[in-house]
Parts: structure tokens; C-alpha cells; sequence
């Protein structure tokens, strides 16, 4: 329900152009807060159209890497590509300019949903597009009108932000990202906050996101959507990636004793 | 320019003189003020409020006039007790108002708790309410005394030898302004910097000790 | 008494014109330098914030008296004279912006940070971010402290009678000591001086009890 055409084509047989180079590479990434090390030298690879479900015990870095990759988090060192350019020349350094490049490519969706409590529903949506696509209010408010519509929240537009359920709210928060039509979506945790039913209907929100073809990376604890959603999984612990792969076959058959043992304490509750 | 410091520090004695004295003016006073304030006799309560309104409604320096030309055909107050008095009427106004927030910050349970037990009203307010209520009296009425530091300069203006008017001695003989001046902010600022850093550390103090 | 005070009362009030004038001008120009000042302190050009810091101790360790003398009196060694009324807006308006930008900065902190990394990761610039998303969130925290502050610049003004300004108080200050009325004149300042300053803060009260519900 929600498109995305350019990816559908590549994304469901991104292996069609092999040598075309990956949607989004991480290469080296290191992370220090004060000396003491959050990731250490982390490489990924994802291809234009791949749900990336990462996981792992709190404190492994997850929400740190997400972040680097619009650097909400500076990295300390390590390159970050995008469609095989650079989208930083020095890595600790960025400018102006390239943020904004970069930020305009990639959307976020946060644990606290993050709305803007002052404005209506609709203004969150259509505001940054006014503001960052050069988009007219009319344009931006008729596509704005458009997404809450697809996420079900089309009634809600005139009310402010307090007045919907978490639920709501988060998806108003996917609604808004979309809105700017990024080229990769960024999760950390977008049901943590919620009760399971609210957070049914996000990530049945994410998940027909994914199915047209959008490129996500998504931190999750909900080991049963990384499970049926992603392709591939990514275990991280102490800012390394400990084990990646098919989401069966890193749940099901870990070849990791540091995920097997993660996994056995999570799946047991 | 040197010879001018000292002849600045004999001021700071003056300015120490009515800010301790105002403020213990202003400490004494607030009590039965802030009890008034609370009070279930409504005149009472209608006085006292009155006179904290009116009195933080009207600049120190206002007062300082009226108390030393405006009482000058009744009685002459020495200019340094007039600054006194004027600065000690507002500083208790201001205390009583942190008083009462002190003893209203103690839950209303302690009133009947106390009373079950069969203790007075004045053995509740003073074992009781009071000890409870000087944790959150305390911290702003220890900034209140910073800038109560700041305001003793209107003093001057009634001819107070304080740091001000020492300062503008030094001027009025033909010595140049600014560094004369300056030199008399930085020896307040010698004093209310300590002071409001005391004030903080107080603040902190309390503020942990009260948590446990 | 009565017909005295009538008599007084144009000699006040044009007193009055010119410490409202002051206060006006002192808050037009202090607030911005407050708000300039409050996002010194935040920022994160670490040199930056400590001479921000510096400056906003100063402005608020150093009595506005001394301030006023050191603008007034002072300056003029500089080359720089200023007449009364401008010592006095220059003075006031420092001073605000050095008390203010306590408030400002306040208030701006209190906008979480989840929406400023929202805005950023949205991809708006900063200018769009403090104008759109911080800043009329921060106003709520700001308003109601500001019209409170604005009273105090008012009651600041009659440290103008110290340079012979012709506010309030030294119009007072003057008839006084023409009549030798001095006690019946300044008990007429003070009344205009309270009137004003308890009917603006009941205002805020009141705003302030109204919003917070
Ligand atoms: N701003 C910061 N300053 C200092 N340390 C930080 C900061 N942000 C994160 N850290 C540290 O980095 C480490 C990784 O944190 P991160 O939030 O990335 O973990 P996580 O895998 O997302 O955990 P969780 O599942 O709890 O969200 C933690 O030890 C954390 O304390
Ligand atoms: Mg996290």
C-alpha cells in the first residue's frame, strides 16, 4: 500500500545488476563516547531494497550504529556510502551540506515517536516537506493527506499529536519520514514503547513497507518480525556484528555460542 | 590607580554591614509575617498580604528615599541604619513569601499527625513544621541574600560610604571613571560569586540530603 | 493631602512616561541579547560558551547600580557619552539579557531532545529547526517568566534617579524638594510603582494558571 516504485524492481531481485554497487555500505565504522569504544570497526553491506532486522542485548550498539548512519552520531572514524559515493569526505567532520544530502536520502523513526507536540498531525507530515523539498503548502498537505490515509490515520489529521494512542502516533511518525521520500528508512525499536496490540499495527505498517521494495533497517526486540520480515538478520554484542545472515538460519541454526546464548534467553521468556 | 583599591575595600565593609543586617531584619521579620500570611484570621491574612504585595511592588531604592528624605522631617535616621531598615522592610517581604512555600511544602498530614500525638500548635510548628519547611526555604532565601548583596548598592544614593559610593568619591575627585567603576564591580563580584556558589552548594545539599 | 497629589500627579505620570520608555526599550533590545546570549551558553563551540558564561556572570554578579555608573560615569573615559536617558537603556537592557538568558536558556532545554533529533533527522537545516520545531515550544516555557521579568525591569528604572534621569522616582524626588513633601510625593511614586507591578504580575498569574491546565 505504500509505494515505492524505483526500488520494487531492484529491491525483490537486487541480485539482477551484480555489479552495480550496494544501496548503502558502511565501511569501518568506529564509534568512541569518551574514549570508551561503542562500535568497533563495523563493515555492512545492504542492497537497495533488503529489510536488515538487527538485534542483541542492550548496550551492543545497535541504536549507536543506526544512528551513524544519519549521523544523529558522529563516527569517530569509518566511511559511509550511499549508491557507492561517499557521503562524507571526512568521516568525523561532516558539513552542512552533506547532512542535508545525506538526511534527505534517509528517513528515521524513533522508540518515542518524536511528533511535534504543537502542531496538528497534518503539519507534522507536510511541514518538513515545505521546509526541506521546497514542496508548496497545498502540495505538501495534499501528500501529507495522502500517507495518513495509506497508514490509517486519515481522520486524525486536524488533531494534535497528544490526542492519539502510541500506536497512532508511531505511525504518524513512519507517515511523516515517508513524506520526504527517502531512499532508506531507519527503525530503533518502533514498538518498544507500545503494548503488543498497538505495536501490531506498526510494524503491519512496516511490513507492508517493506513489501514495496523500501530499503529498512530496523533495531527490533521483537524477534518475530525480524524473523518473518527481514532477509537477513544482523547480531550484534559488545559493537561488533557477532553473526549475520537468513533470518532461519540465524535463528535457527546460530553458529554463534554468544547468539545461541542470546537467543535461548530471549526466545525463553 | 592602586591607592584606589583599598580606599574601594573600606567600602566593602559597609556593603557586608547592611546586607547582614538587612537580611537578619528580613529573616526575624518574615516569621510572624509568613505566619500571618497563613493565618485564618482574615484581616490578619489580608494585612500581611497586603504588605507583601506592596512591598515588593516598590524598587529598594524607593524605599531607601523614603526612609531617609521622607521620614527626614519626623526623625533623622543616620543614612546606614536608614538603608537598613529600607532594605530589611523588602527583604521581609521576600522572606516571608519563602517561608510559606517552606511551611506549605509540608504535607498537611504532618499538622494531624502531630496533633493525634497530642503536641501544641506551637511545639508542632517549631519540632515539626519548621525543620521540614527550612529545606525548601532555605535554598532561595540563600540566593535572595546574593542579591540582596547587589541591591545594598543603592545605598549610595542616601550617601552610605559602601562600595558604590566609594567609588563614585574617587570619580567626583577628578580620578578617571571606568577603571574606578570596574574595579568596584569586580570587588562585588569577589564577594556574591562565593556567595552564590555557597548558595548552590547549600541548595545541592539539602536538596540530596532530603531525597535519602 | 488629596489635592496635593492631584496637583503632582502630571509631574509623576510624565515621570512614568519616561520610565515605561526605558522599560521598553531596555526589554526591546535586552531580550534579544538574552536569547543570543541563552544559545552562547548552549553551544558547542566550547570558547564560545565560556565567554558567554563570563559575560552573563558579570552582567549578573555586578549591581545594576555599578553597571549604570560604569555606562554613565564611565564610558565617557572611553569617548563614549551617553545622555541619562541612554546610560540607562544601555545598563537595563545588559542587565536584562544577562537575566533573561537564564530563562531563554531554560527553555530552550526543555524542548526534548528527541525532537531536535527528529527535525535534524528530517533533514531541516538549523535556522528551520530553531525556528520551527525549538523555539514555539520553548515560548511556552519562556512567556510567563518574561512578564514576570519585564515587572522587575520596570521597578529597575528607578536606579535612574541615580543619574539624574527624569523617571519616576526622581520626579517625585524633584516636587519633594520643592515642597519638602518629600514622604506624601514618595509614598504617591511608590503607590503608582506597586499599582503597576502587582496588576502585571496578577496578569501573568493568572495566564500562567490558565495555560498550565
Ligand atoms: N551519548 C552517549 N554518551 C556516552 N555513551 C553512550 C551514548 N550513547 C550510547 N552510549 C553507550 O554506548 C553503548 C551502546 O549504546 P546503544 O544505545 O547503541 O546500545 P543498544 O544496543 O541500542 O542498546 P538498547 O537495546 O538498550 O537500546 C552503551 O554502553 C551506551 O551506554
Ligand atoms: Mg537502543
Amino acid at each position: 500500500m505504500i509505494d515505492n516504485q524505483q526500488n520494487r524492481t531492484q529491491g525483490a531481485a537486487g541480485t539482477t545488476d551484480a555489479q552495480k554497487a550496494p544501496q548503502l555500505q558502511l565501511k569501518d565504522i568506529h564509534k568512541e563516547f569518551n574514549g570508551n569504544t561503542v562500535l568497533s570497526d563495523i563493515s555492512l553491506d545492504v542492497n537497495a531494497g533488503e529489510v536488515v532486522a538487527f538485534i542483541g542485548p542492550s548496550g551492543a550498539g545497535k541504536s549507536t550504529l543506526l544512528r551513524c548512519v544519519n549521523y544523529l552520531e558522529t563516527p569517530s572514524s569509518g566511511d559511509l556510502l550511499i549508491d557507492g559515493k561517499p557521503t562524507v569526505k571526512i568521516a568525523s567532520k561532516p558539513t552542512r551540506n552533506e547532512l542535508m544530502n545525506l538526511r534527505r536520502q534517509v528517513g528515521m523513526v524513533f522508540q518515542s515517536f518524536n511528533l511535534f507536540p504543537h502542531i496538528s498531525v497534518l503539519r507534522n507530515v507536510a511541514l518538513p516537506q515545505e521546509r526541506v523539498l521546497g514542496r508548496s503548502r497545498k502540495e505538501a498537505e495534499e501528500r501529507a493527506m495522502e500517507l495518513l490515509t495509506r497508514v490509517g490515520l486519515g481522520d486524525k489529521a486536524d488533531a494534535r499529536p497528544s490526542k492519539c494512542s502510541g500506536g497512532q502516533q508511531q505511525r504518524i511518525a513512519i507517515a511523516r519520514a515517508l513524506a520526504l521520500d527517502p531512499e532508506i528508512m531507519l527503525f530503533d525499536e518502533p514498538t518498544s514503547a507500545l503494548d503488543p496490540e498497538l505495536g501490531g499495527e506498526v510494524l503491519a505498517v512496516m511490513q507492508e513497507l517493506a513489501a514495496t521494495g523500501m530499503t529498512m533497517l530496523v533495531v527490533t526486540h521483537e524477534m518475530s518480525f525480524a524473523r518473518r520480515v527481514s532477509d537477513r538478520t544482523v547480531f550484534m554484542a559488545d559493537g561488533r556484528i557477532v553473526e549475520q545472515g537468513a533470518p532461519e538460519q540465524v535463528f535457527g541454526a546460530p553458529r554463534e555460542a554468544r547468539t545461541k546464548k542470546f537467543l535461548e534467553a530471549v526466545l525463553e521468556r | 590607580m592602586i591607592e584606589a583599591i583599598p580606599f574601594l575595600l573600606q567600602g566593602l565593609g559597609t556593603t557586608v554591614i547592611i546586607t547582614f543586617g538587612s537580611f537578619l531584619i528580613g529573616a526575624f521579620c518574615a516569621v510572624p509575617l509568613a505566619l500571618a500570611r497563613l493565618s485564618d484570621i482574615v484581616p490578619l491574612r489580608l494585612l500581611a498580604t497586603a504588605y507583601i504585595e506592596v512591598v515588593r511592588g516598590i524598587p529598594p531604592i524607593a524605599w531607601m528615599l523614603v526612609l531617609f528624605y521622607g521620614l527626614g522631617r519626623y526623625v533623622t535616621l543616620p543614612p546606614l541604619l536608614a538603608a537598613c531598615l529600607a532594605l530589611g522592610a523588602v527583604s521581609t517581604a521576600y522572606l516571608a513569601e519563602n517561608y510559606r512555600a517552606g511551611i506549605q511544602a509540608v504535607a498537611g498530614g504532618q499538622w494531624e499527625g502531630a496533633g493525634a500525638l497530642g503536641l501544641s500548635k506551637g511545639d508542632t510548628f517549631w519540632r515539626v513544621i519548621a525543620p521540614q519547611g527550612i529545606g525548601v526555604a532555605l535554598p532561595p532565601s540563600a540566593s535572595y541574600a546574593v542579591g540582596l548583596l547587589k541591591d545594598s548598592a543603592v545605598a549610595s544614593v542616601i550617601g552610605v560610604s559602601d562600595i558604590a559610593f566609594q567609588a563614585l568619591t574617587l570619580n567626583q575627585q577628578g580620578n578617571p571613571g571606568l577603571p574606578i567603576f570596574l574595579a568596584a564591580g569586580v570587588v562585588y563580584l569577589v564577594v556574591s560569586v562565593p556567595m552564590a556558589v555557597l548558595a548552590r552548594k547549600a541548595d545541592t545539599f539539602i536538596r540530596t540530603r532530603s531525597a535519602v | 493631602m488629596f489635592e496635593q497629589w492631584i496637583q503632582w500627579l502630571p509631574g509623576l505620570l510624565s515621570g512614568l512616561q519616561t520610565s515605561l520608555a526605558v522599560t521598553g526599550l531596555s526589554l526591546l533590545l535586552g531580550l534579544p541579547l538574552g536569547l543570543l546570549f541563552a544559545f552562547g551558553m548552549i553551544s558547542r563551540t566550547r570558547i564560545l560558551r565560556q565567554t558567554t558564561i563570563l559575560i552573563v556572570e558579570l552582567g549578573r554578579g555586578i549591581p545594576l547600580l555599578v553597571v549604570l555608573y560604569v555606562v554613565y560615569f564611565g564610558l565617557p573615559d572611553g569617548g563614549i557619552v551617553l545622555e541619562s536617558f541612554a546610560a540607562a537603556v544601555v545598563a537595563i537592557a545588559f542587565n536584562t539579557g544577562a537575566y533573561t538568558s537564564e530563562i531563554f536558556r531554560a527553555g530552550l532545554l526543555s524542548v526534548p531532545r528527541g525532537h531536535i533529533e527528529a527535525a535534524q533527522s528530517l533533514g531541516l537545516n538549523w535556522t528551520d529547526e530553531a525556528r520551527y520545531i525549538v523555539l514555539p515550544q520553548a515560548l511556552r516555557a519562556i512567556v510567563p517568566p518574561l512578564m514576570s521579568y519585564s515587572v522587575i525591569v520596570f521597578q529597575a528604572t528607578s536606579l535612574g534617579y541615580a543619574i539624574a534621569l527624569p523617571e519616576l522616582l526622581n520626579s517625585a524626588y524633584q516636587i519633594g524638594s520643592v515642597t519638602f513633601e518629600f514622604l506624601s510625593v514618595f509614598i504617591l511614586a511608590g503607590l503608582i510603582y506597586a499599582a503597576l507591578s502587582i496588576v502585571v504580575s496578577r496578569f501573568v498569574d493568572a495566564i500562567h494558571s490558565k495555560t498550565s491546565h
